[in-house]
């Protein structure tokens, strides 16, 4: 009997009463196979034939997941396979073991095997085992294998070949082996016995793998009947799940029954299967999209509309949250929100749990002989969670013990041993001390009776962690304890198929697609998240595995790229299909931004429309002027526009792309056609916005990212990035990596450390250099040593860094023509802006981007190009655009005042009548009626002393705001370090500041993180309770009491007994609450103080960036030092904060910043003090140039002399001090002393030539 | 709700609800496999692989000492053992609500009637006439043998002794059974 009938009919109940029908007829269950997906759906089948058996012997059920039938089967006959082993060791029982056992086999066996040139050690693990799960899910023969690989032209397959077979080979000398690896024995075994089903019934019997089909037709003959129940157009786990279509009518040469309920739910998932199949967009009544810039937004308001339905009466097990993305943002904010909500269990790492972690490392305590150099945080942590000793003694004790130990060198457990209150401890580790480790954990759990209710939801991975000790000391008996902890540690415990998920009808379930799926939880809700995300659609193929082609039935001699979207498209379609007819109402939620401020692309929004209209909330229009005109006339080809500062470009380009969006240009045109690359992150977050404000039913905006954002993506879709031979986890390397890689490559080629970061630098302009002439190597022997060991240990790690990430998406596009056309068919149309700025990579992306369409809007002003002393920026690029497209210049300036044009345009009178090319022959003119005409606008001051200087500027401000609240004052410097200077000069005349620059510590989420964190390692510290105190104070968040209230404090927060005061309660809480991991002690600390957006997604960053270096550093101790470290880096990790668009921080407080730093803002009043020639140099001869930029050219294939190099830079000077100067609307103030406080004396300064010449 | 017990299950429920709730609602029990557990292990499944008739010479291996288990594997022979390791699945009631027994025999021994084989690692152990293992498997073995000729065999292997218990009254067996599952069923 077939069945062909989707989840939404009686299929599985058809069967089951099949089933009983037999039983009732008098067959023996125990010849009644029954295969179902997972070990859920067989409880559910058990329960079943349960529920409907008579009263009596049931009998022995054969009701098996085909992993549990393989397990079964191997126990039971394991004889034959222990006897056919040719050696002379023996196994009653083999280790039927999880991968855990497996990953540290394979990690053998490739260190045993030649894998030197291949790219990413650190995923090789995972790519073999992806590889060899294929292999075994597909049924595939060595020459299949091999076939194959030709078909990739994979470069490693001889050594993967090596690899799996020593893993083999292994796995049987060690009797352990995984349910993958099982397959193999079941195999084996089944060829060698009778079979004793006489009748098979198999549901999903689209979901099976060919090493089931293989079974199944193979005891075919003698099964007397088989019973299927299948969805002919299901099959969601094609891929790496390994699902194969079968053509059940051909196999047993039978009709299918079709039951088919022809409702409109059936007719619609059909649709959504054709529709995704044929990329067609589909709109339906019960299918909803909320759109949403940041993630935290779009969670909130999920959070909301789950508070609803459950205030309407929808129970839990109604609702489902769908979504690939479960990760510890989202289960952090769901958590918050009160509900219970239910994680179906994903890969993760044992020590992820808190209680875990805490086990683990009093486990390395206790089997550390020296143990001293035990993290304190961590020791507080288990004496308080885990042992439950007294709080207060605890911090006292381990004050005393961090003492002892920094002048005694004592041994904790030497230290607590006459400790009447801790004595318990010494005495369970003298009685567990030579243990193995499992009976050293069994102990520890029952002396501290960890085991209640409190915990129930740990127990399973407490036992999780005691199964995999107790398989490691029957396997691999040699390994010590203190190893065996390291491989805990890092080891990842994967799914098993083996056991479920428990689902609770009171929570509400968090799962990905697929699981919904194989457990067939059908919900009133279901709630899509994340649906913009690449997660969405699977990864499936990596430099060693292909699952596309090592399907049982590829038949084509080559895979292209077209292949991989139309089978991952396909996939989806399935996927879609199924997930539909499990839900009832269906929300679609997404977000540009994903939790770490990354852009999501490429999911499965675009095949869904929006049934509701959301009003446009913009009323006015915008009416161009007529220079402005000009670049909405564009219709096509190339065009460049020339835009002076305050000439509303960014105004206009948003116009431009409303008028794309419209197809008034570029007929047909969707969104996913237009590229708009901006310079900052910032400028295309603003851009995002601001289309989304605009066009709120738009489910899919252009594509709106910097450079960098677009290379990511070329890198990461479509798995692109395997042709790199980068695994699917690649990460972009961080700050802290980079450093630690480079010290440790330079001091093998004994460079001082000193020089270390002009190797830094150096290598991201030979990146350029290389990008730039792809023949080109350089001559200098010791930086290409350098730099090879560089990238080496890179690729070992499966990292990549900033540049890699342009020349990697160049090199695909260059060198893979399937790719190239891809984005060369979304490509219709490409806008940059600050053009000026963009570097010979960039330009070479966009040329090759464009390469079909040719339609290519260039914008920028090259007066404004200030980046390319320190970036790889390439102004003669944009210069050549501009001579060979249509240009159209805006040079209208109706910021400005009149006097403060003037001064502009004398800048560049000055730079040209001193023969210094830093500008185009652009003259900006003011619009009529719109600028202020003042031609006193400008204030030039040059003081005899630094003293003069300031409080010339302090007074000038003073009397600004006296007259103006609401004016926007700047003081733009030229060097990072002058802000901190008079940001203190103008709170001591209690002028209230805003240092607007990106070092981490200017952001208040950061700030309070640190100080917390120094708090719990420093309980004592008192002053440090104070600067709390006064920076929550400041923050508002305490009153000026509380403030009081610390300055008097006599003694550490946590022994002072106010218990008005919300100090006493705050500060001890975090240093008593003891957070295993990192990141969720930081997100508590930010949700404590922060509760609106975008911090709270900021907290998200900053989390992901304290759990990143805690990785990376040995203790909690030294993560808090290095955030102390890092307190001055603008970027740390790419991290980018989200910031308000009407910043309350920013609002009537002076803001300072650096000149680079001021670009595309405006001011009222603008200063520019400390412009001394040493500051900004505009004579060539008297500049002196920097080892970096000597270094630098000593890399490059056409090095520039030291003339032309200080040219370059006078010319940027030029061009530095104009953006300074166009910053301000009413009045500028440039000024300069002679003498200035040098250490602690006063010298001579020379004012920059510029300010005589514009005098 | 849980209706399927073991005998296992009845003897924690028996001795205190809470502890059965813990154990089998919550499953708030740790994972323990010591030596002890590994060898009885090792015997159950040598045998088994025996009885189906399996060499088991390369196996045995693994023990350090084979001699009483040859001793032991002499005083059986696969012939007349019907099952080994087997499951079972009885269906029964308790006021009108359903409730499962479930255990697995180590062996089953088929003459004029039955006999389940129990294999114990060390002792036999003590009242086995009143143990609840004794009462289930003797209760489901009438029920899936259709028949009151059974009788249940605890076997120490290392101490090659055997002690056997008959079955007896049907109903005091389910009485016993039902009273114990009562405990649970009248709080749930």
């Amino acid at each position: 009997m077939i069945v062909n009938a989707n989840s939404n009919t009686n299929r599985t109940e058809i069967l089951e009463k099949e089933y009983l029908k037999l039983i009732r007829l008098g067959v023996n269950p125990e010849n009644i196979l029954v295969l179902v997906q997972n070990s859920l759906k067989k409880r559910k089948f058990v329960d079943c034939i349960k529920k409907n058996s008579p009263a009596g012997n049931i009998g022995n059920l054969k009701i098996y997941s085909f992993y549990g039938l393989i397990y079964n089967y191997i126990l039971e006959n394991w004889a034959i396979i222990e006897n056919s082993i040719k050696d002379d060791r023996a196994k009653i029982i083999p280790n039927l073991s999880g991968l855990e056992i497996s990953q540290y086999i394979f990690k053998e066996c490739i260190k045993e095997v030649d894998f030197s040139g291949y790219n990413s050690k650190t995923s090789l693990l995972h790519q073999l085992f992806r590889r060899i799960s294929l292999i075994n899910l597909n049924d595939l023969s060595n020459a299949e294998v091999e076939n194959r690989s030709a078909i990739l032209g994979e470069s490693f397959s001889l050594q993967a070949y090596e690899a799996i077979n020593k893993y083999k080979k292994k796995t049987i000398d060690y009797r352990a082996f995984d349910y993958i690896r099982q397959i193999n024995l079941f195999q084996f075994l089944y060829k060698k016995l009778e079979n004793n089903f006489q009748y098979v019934f198999l549901d999903d019997g689209d979901e099976i793998t060919p090493a089931l089909l293989a079974y199944l037709e193979y005891i075919k003959p003698t099964v007397k009947e088989f019973y299927i129940g299948y969805d002919l157009l299901g099959s969601s786990r094609l891929g790496y799940l390994g699902a194969i279509n079968i053509d059940f009518e051909k196999l047993l040469n039978e009709k299918a029954i079709k039951v088919e309920k022809n409702n409109q739910k059936t007719i619609n998932a059909q649709k959504i299967l054709e529709n995704v199949k044929n990329d067609k967009p589909i709109e339906l009544e019960n299918i909803s999209i909320k759109t949403f810039l940041k993630r935290d937004e779009m969670v909130e308001n999920l959070i909301q509309d789950i508070k609803k339905l459950i205030n309407e009466g929808i129970k839990a097990k109604d609702i489902a949250i769908i979504t690939p993305n479960s990760d510890e943002f989202l289960k952090n904010t769901l958590l918050k929100s009160g509900f219970d909500f239910n994680f179906l269990t994903k890969n993760e790492k044992l020590n992820q749990n808190k209680l875990i972690g805490y086990l683990l490392e009093l486990l390395k305590i206790i089997n550390d002989t020296n143990n001293l150099d035990i993290s304190p945080y961590i020791l507080k942590g288990i004496f308080i969670e885990l042992l439950k000793f007294e709080k207060v003694k605890t911090i006292q004790l381990i004050q005393e013990y961090k003492l002892e130990r920094d002048f005694k060198n004592i041994n904790l457990f030497d230290f607590i041993k006459d400790k009447a209150d801790f004595k318990i401890l010494f005495e369970l580790y003298q009685k567990i001390r030579f243990e193995k480790l499992s009976v050293q954990l069994y102990e520890m759990i029952d002396t501290f009776a960890l085991i209640s209710r409190d915990i129930k939801n740990d127990i399973i991975k407490i036992n999780q962690l005691l199964k995999q000790i107790t398989d490691f000391e029957e396997v691999l008996p040699e390994v010590s304890n203190s190893d065996l902890i390291i491989q805990l540690e890092n080891t990842i415990i994967s799914e098993n198929p083996l056991s479920d998920d428990e689902i609770d009808e009171n929570s509400i379930v968090v799962s990905s697609a697929q699981k919904i799926i194989d457990y067939s939880y059908k919900t009133k809700y279901q709630f899509l998240l994340d649906v913009t995300n690449e997660n969405w659609l699977k990864q499936d193929i990596g430099p060693l595995y292909n699952a596309w082609v090592m399907q049982k039935k590829w038949s084509k001699n080559s895979f292209e790229l077209e292949d991989n979207i139309e089978f991952t498209k396909d996939r989806t379609a399935r996927l879609l299909y199924k997930l539909y007819l499990l839900g009832d109402n269906i929300t679609l939620y997404s977000s540009v931004y994903d939790s770490l401020g990354i852009e999501n692309f490429s999911g499965i929004d675009k095949y869904f429309k929006s049934n509701v209209i959301i009003e446009n909330k913009i009323s006015k229009p915008i009416i161009p002027r007529p220079d402005q005109q000009a670049v909405l006339n564009y219709k096509g080809g190339l065009m460049s526009v020339s835009a002076t500062a305050g000439s509303g470009k960014t105004t206009i380009m948003l116009l431009l792309v409303d008028k794309l969006l419209s197809g008034e240009i570029i007929k047909g045109i969707e969104p996913k056609n237009i590229f708009v690359l901006t310079f900052m992150e910032s400028a295309a977050r603003n851009f995002k916005e601001r289309i989304k404000i605009r066009f709120p039913n738009l489910t899919e905006l252009p594509n709106i990212s910097t450079i960098h954002g677009l290379a990511l993506r070329i890198i990461k879709e479509n798995n692109n990035y395997s042709k790199l031979g980068l695994d699917y986890d690649f990460e972009i390397v961080d700050e802290i990596k980079r450093a630690n890689i480079l010290a440790e490559i330079t001091s093998k080629f004994s460079v001082s450390s000193d020089k270390v970061d002009l190797y830094d630098k150096a290598i991201s302009t030979y990146k350029n250099e290389i990008a730039l002439y792809t023949d080109y190597i350089t001559d200098n022997r010791l930086f290409l040593n350098v730099y090879q060991g560089y990238q080496e240990k890179l690729k070992e790690e499966n990292l990549i860094d900033y540049d890699d990430l342009l020349l990697f998406s160049l090199k695909l596009l260059r060198e893979n023509k399937d790719i190239l056309e891809y984005y060369q068919n979304l490509a219709q149309i490409i806008i940059e802006d600050e053009a000026q700025d963009s570097s010979f990579v960039q330009q070479s992306l966009i040329k090759l981007l464009s390469g079909k369409y040719k339609n290519v809007i260039r914008c920028g002003d090259i007066n404004q190009a200030i980046t390319s002393t320190f970036t790889n920026s390439d102004v003669r690029g944009f210069r050549e655009f501009i001579k060979n497209s249509t240009n159209v210049v805006m040079d209208r300036c109706q910021r400005c005042a009149t006097g403060v044009l003037d001064c502009a345009n004398a800048t560049v009178r000055i730079a040209n009548k001193n023969q210094i090319e830093a500008f185009s022959s652009l003259v900006m003119k003011p619009v009529e009626n719109i600028n202020i005409v003042d031609k006193n606008a400008v204030t030039i001051n040059i003081f005899d002393e630094e003293k003069e200087e300031n409080n010339s500027i302090i007074s000038d401000i003073q009397e600004i705001l006296k007259n103006d609240k609401q004016a926007t004052i700047a003081i733009l410097l030229r060097n990072n370090f002058q802000i901190n200077k008079w940001d203190k000069l103008l709170n001591q005349s209690l002028i209230k500041t805003y240092k607007n620059s990106d070092n981490l510590i200017n952001n208040p989420l950061y700030r309070i993180v640190l100080l917390i964190l120094e708090f719990i390692i420093n309980p004592y510290d008192i002053k440090l309770t104070k600067e709390i105190a006064s920076e929550l104070y400041e923050m508002g968040y305490y009153k000026y009491d509380t403030l009081q209230y610390a300055n008097k404090l006599d003694k550490p927060i946590f022994l002072a007994d106010n218990f008005d005061e919300p100090l006493y309660w705050d500060l001890p809480y975090f240093l008593f609450k003891n957070h295993y991991c990192m990141y969720d002690l930081v997100s508590e600390i930010g949700n404590i103080y922060f509760s609106n957006s975008p911090e709270k997604i900021n907290i998200a960053l900053i989390a992901a960036m304290v759990q990143k270096i805690r990785n990376q550093t040995k203790t909690f101790e030294d993560t808090v030092i290095k955030l102390r470290q890092i307190q001055y880096k603008t970027n740390f990790s790419n991290i980018k904060f989200f910031t308000h668009d009407n910043n309350q921080e920013k609002n009537s407080k002076v803001q300072i910043m650096t000149l680079h730093k001021s670009k595309g803002d405006e001011f009222d009043y603008v200063f520019i003090p400390e412009l001394t020639k040493e500051n900004l140099c505009f004579t060539p001869f008297d500049y002196k140039l920097k080892e970096s930029s000597k270094f630098n050219q000593r890399v490059r294939r056409d090095k520039k002399t030291d003339e032309e190099l200080k040219l370059e830079i006078i010319e940027e000077n030029y061009r530095l001090i104009y953006v300074g100067i166009t910053r301000a609307k009413k009045k500028l103030y440039l000024s300069s002393a002679q003498n200035y406080k040098y250490y602690s004396k006063m010298k001579k300064y020379e004012p920059s030539e510029i300010l005589g010449e514009l005098l | 709700m849980i209706d399927t017990f073991s005998a296992n299950s009845l003897k924690v429920l028996e001795k205190n609800l809470d502890e059965f709730i813990d154990k089998y609602v919550y499953h708030l029990s740790v994972f323990k496999k010591d030596n002890r557990t590994i060898l009885g292990q090792q015997y159950h499944a040598l045998i088994c692989q025996y009885l189906k008739g399996y060499d088991i010479s390369k196996m045995k291996l693994e023990l350090n000492n084979t001699n009483f288990f040859d001793e032991f594997i002499k005083t059986i022979k696969p012939d007349n053992f019907i099952k080994t390791e087997y499951p079972f699945l009885i269906k029964d009631e308790l006021n009108s609500k359903p409730y499962y027994l479930t255990g697995r025999y180590d062996a089953v021994y088929k003459d004029e009637g039955y006999i389940i084989y129990d294999w114990k690692t060390l002792n036999i152990p003590k009242n086995i006439q009143d143990d609840l293992q004794t009462i289930v498997y003797l209760y489901s073995a009438s029920k899936i043998f259709n028949t009151q000729f059974v009788k249940i065999r605890y076997v120490a292997i290392e101490k090659l002794e055997y002690k056997d218990v008959e079955f007896k009254n049907i109903a005091y067996y389910k009485e016993r059974i039902d009273k114990i599952i009562s405990r649970y069923y009248d709080i749930v």
